[in-house]
């Protein structure tokens, strides 16, 4: 045997118990998918048939799930806003100032730390009784609208809850990126008659545009999968106002439906329009970065 | 220039107290509101209690078989968490070392991977987990976890063992000793640091999980933590007193959690946040 061949063979079984559970949990779901997606499968029947791109067709025309998709969609956008402005801005507060900084990154990681279900079901508490108190005790008349149960304002508490729970990730990353802005670097900018904003943009902005291109790609690859935090605070709800793609799917395959070959051509679906996204955010960022 | 200096750091202050309070609100209000009476709730959530009722926190107890599915779920992250170590350490490492083709094609499938989406391997997933009467398996279900995580820290392992000059373990292989040997003398002991980041956000991540002990487990004897507090939120929808300490007892194991390993966790993310 050669020693390559030799080499090749103590790999393999060095990674043999990876590759197992690997292979048989990720890859091989994964690639199966694709399979089921083209079959009639569901959990009533015991056999199950090819039926060729039926199921594709079939979703081309299906509302519900295309509705999903575009509240997704605007859920991603929107919070790819909120959660990064205020992660950004909590970070830049906090490393201006010479106090405090251990104190407030502990306090706003806090959220990071409990499961969104658990978080969620706190905010359905504030949501569904404490604003209502507030309201008519406290004279704050704005708050007095049923935040769970109009869909009007459910998309806000649902995006008030999620920036609330990532933002602390995020503001680690932007913190540990603006340490290592040189403090030279502000100063001269401040000497030469730049205002406080101007350096931001000018100075800071771009030596932490690194940082913006992981917490950008981090916030679309979890918000697209978005799913305990709405499944908490309003169940995709009223109706199927809220209904993120993941729920959609969920409610597709586990409950009621149980249509598991139609369900796989959903997430399939979902999962070619991350790719495609993610890799255009990918290329876009790197192109900016390398223009700098 | 003291004076604008001094008002510039009050209006920071203020600003972050504001938000700190923010941030805190729902745990608060969810802390002073367990221990009141239902009656006391209703009239008044602002309110500091009259008195602790923790009764509700012995019946809540009771009732979501607290010590049961925290045990479950104790049992659940020591499985996963070992495998995924375990698996991917000794992967890591020779996927490292070994400069071959194959070397290269079974790392690169390891990494593309970490972008398929969890929503989208589910449902065959869930097929694989029936097929292999693994569903209700605490045991089964720590093997999936190992499979979904190795990718990620094998990819970890990879870049630390980089790090790591060669002659030590060509020295103890000149010496004569295997392999296997060698990894568990020479190499683990050397991989603590990324092994200690590895074990604390996989713990963190079994822990908090939600969707797969959804599909997974639905015995009750077996439920985790999550999965009881939510039957309890669905069986007692308007009992704030019982839902909202289930929340508190729920969410006290990743305090403490967070309290013993803040620096280790927040250093995981900055670090993580760099190499990618």
């Amino acid at each position: 045997m050669s020693a390559k061949k030799k080499e090749n063979l103590s790999l393999l079984v060095f990674c043999a118990p990876a590759l197992m559970v690997y292979i048989i949990f990720k890859l091989f779901p994964a690639i199966s998918g694709v399979f089921y997606a083209l079959t009639d499968w569901n959990g009533l029947n015991k056999t199950y048939h090819f039926i060729g791109i039926e199921n594709f067709v079939e979703l081309t025309g299906d509302r519900h799930f295309w509705r999903s998709m575009l509240f997704t969609l605007k859920y991603v956008a929107v919070l790819l806003i909120t959660a990064n402005s205020s992660a950004l801005l909590l970070a830049v507060f906090i490393e201006s100032r010479p106090k405090g900084k251990g104190f407030f990154r502990t306090l706003f990681y806090m959220p990071n730390m409990i499961s969104m279900i658990i978080g969620g079901y706190m905010w359905n508490f504030i949501f569904t009784r404490v604003l209502y108190y507030m309201a008519d005790n406290w004279g704050m008349k704005f708050l007095d609208r049923s935040w769970i149960g109009d869909p009007k304002y459910s998309f806000a508490a649902i995006i008030i809850v999620a920036s609330w729970g990532v933002a602390g990730y995020l503001m680690i990353i932007y913190m540990a990126a603006l340490q290592g802005v040189p403090s030279h670097l502000i100063e001269s900018a401040k000497l030469d008659g730049a205002t406080s904003l101007q350096c931001f943009f000018k100075v800071t902005m771009p030596m932490i545009r690194h940082a913006l291109t992981i917490c950008i790609f981090w916030t679309l690859n979890s918000g697209f999968q978005v799913f305990d935090v709405i499944y908490s605070l309003t169940g995709g709800g009223p109706g199927r106002a809220t209904q993120s793609a993941a729920i959609n799917i969920y409610e597709e395959a586990f409950s009621g439906n149980i249509r598991y070959g139609y369900a796989t051509a959903k997430s399939t679906v979902l999962f070619l329009i991350v790719l495609i996204i993610t890799v255009i955010q990918l290329n876009l960022m790197k192109k900016g970065e390398q223009e700098l | 220039m003291r004076k604008k200096q001094f008002i510039q750091n009050a209006i920071c202050y203020f600003l972050l107290a504001a938000a700190a309070v923010f941030w805190l609100f729902p745990l608060f209000m969810a802390l002073i509101n367990s221990f009141k009476t239902n009656g006391e709730l209703l009239t008044n959530v602002m309110s500091f209690p009259t008195s602790l009722h923790f009764e509700n926190y012995t019946r809540t107890i009771e009732k979501m078989h607290y010590l049961r599915s925290f045990r479950n779920t104790v049992v659940l992250s020591a499985l996963s968490v070992s495998m995924m170590i375990l698996f991917s350490a000794l992967a890591g490492w020779r996927l490292c070392r070994t400069k071959t083709k194959l070397s290269s094609f079974i790392f690169g499938m390891f990494v593309f991977s970490m972008l398929i989406p969890f929503s989208s391997i589910m449902i065959p997933l869930y097929k694989v987990v029936l097929a292999l009467k693994i569903k209700n398996s605490l045991l089964g279900l720590s093997f999936v976890y190992a499979g979904l995580g190795v990718s990620m820290a094998i990819f970890l392992y990879h870049g630390f063992v980089k790090g790591i000059p060669q002659e030590l373990e060509e020295a103890a292989a000149i010496d004569g000793g295997s392999r296997m040997k060698i990894f568990f003398l020479i190499i683990l002991p050397l991989l603590k640091p990324i092994t200690a980041t590895i074990c604390i956000t996989n713990v963190l991540w079994v822990w908090n999980d939600f969707l797969l002990p959804l599909i997974v487990i639905s015995d009750n004897k077996k439920y985790s933590l999550l999965l009881s507090t939510n039957t309890l939120f669905g069986q007692y929808s308007s009992d704030w007193t019982a839902i909202l300490s289930a929340l508190i007892l729920a969410a006290i194991p990743v305090i403490i959690f967070y309290a013993l390993f803040q620096k280790q966790i927040l250093k995981g993310i900055a670090d993580g946040a760099v190499k990618g």
